[in-house]
């Protein structure tokens, strides 16, 4: 019953990442603001990343330092991006 | 038995479950490769700062499309090498080898993708010596495909590996080392695309 659950998410996990890589190649479309374009994708990075480390890594079940570190990074990361973009 | 003494039998159960996939070294491994590819990304944002009527020329010479089909093949290929884990948890090794084939497959139409972006780029003349754009686009993702062809051996490794029963159902920290390295590739590209391709 619990794996059945673990497959779910994951399955779901993917479908979620395949569908925020498609709406961020589209969305210059919705967006005319630059600043909020560019927002609006690393926020996109960030979602994704957080599914990739705590679904596909599973760190979601490991030692909490652990999976801070590697949320830390897909915050940080794209928050330094920005603050290069939007200077 | 009270009712403290309970819950402090809970949290150290918690504290048990809770397990690194793999081996350390390798997150550490991780952690050092994430750490070189956050150096070239910040390197990349502040060039563009620096020069954003060169860069914006050469985005336009890429094909976000070819990027979103490698961003599909490599978050299908990371959703094949985590499948093909939890079917090794269950010991369902036939289903654990066959999701791994499905993985390299869309290794393989990443490879593949990559290697025409960059054949049609030298067709238009365009080479890592063209200008910092390119110098720059051509050292990341060619540093990114490297780490892909490295993670495409460790997936032919570990399938061999499960053919040879060198993984049990709980005795298989290898797989899940060389699975944490293909993810790694997986979330380095979903920054790489957007701030190369999209941004």
């Amino acid at each position: 019953m619990q794996k059945t659950k673990a497959i779910n998410i994951l399955i779901s996990s993917w479908m979620l990442l395949i569908l925020l890589s498609v709406i961020a190649i589209f969305l210059p479309t919705f967006i005319d603001n630059n600043n909020l374009y560019i927002l609006s994708a690393l926020m996109i990075v960030m979602i994704k990343g957080q599914q990739i480390v705590d679904v596909f890594m599973d760190l979601n079940n490991a030692p909490k330092l652990w999976r801070c570190l590697f949320l830390a990074y897909i915050v940080l990361l794209p928050i330094i991006i920005a603050g290069i973009y939007l200077m | 038995m009270t009712r403290s003494s309970i819950i402090i039998d809970l949290a150290e159960a918690n504290i048990k479950d809770k397990r690194l996939p793999g081996d350390l070294a390798m997150w550490f491994f991780i952690l050092a490769e994430l750490t070189v590819f956050a150096i070239f990304f910040i390197g990349f944002a502040i060039s563009e700062q620096l020069n954003p009527a060169m860069f914006s020329q050469g985005k336009d010479h890429l094909h976000p499309i070819a990027g979103l089909i490698n961003t599909i093949a490599l978050i299908t290929s990371s959703f094949f090498v985590a499948f093909a884990l939890r079917a090794m948890h269950k010991e369902q090794v036939k289903k654990s080898v066959l999701r791994l084939f499905f993985a390299k497959v869309f290794g393989t139409i990443y490879l593949a993708v990559k290697i025409w972006e960059y054949l049609s780029l030298f067709e238009q003349g365009i080479s890592i010596e063209t200008n910092t754009f390119f110098t720059l686009y051509f050292l990341i993702t060619a540093f990114h495909l490297m780490h892909v062809l490295l993670g495409m051996v460790i997936l032919v490794f570990i399938a061999h590996s499960i053919g040879q029963k060198k993984y049990t159902k709980n005795h298989n920290s290898g797989f899940e080392a060389g699975a944490s390295y293909w993810h790694m590739v997986d979330l380095l590209w979903i920054i790489l695309f957007p701030l190369i391709y999209v941004i």
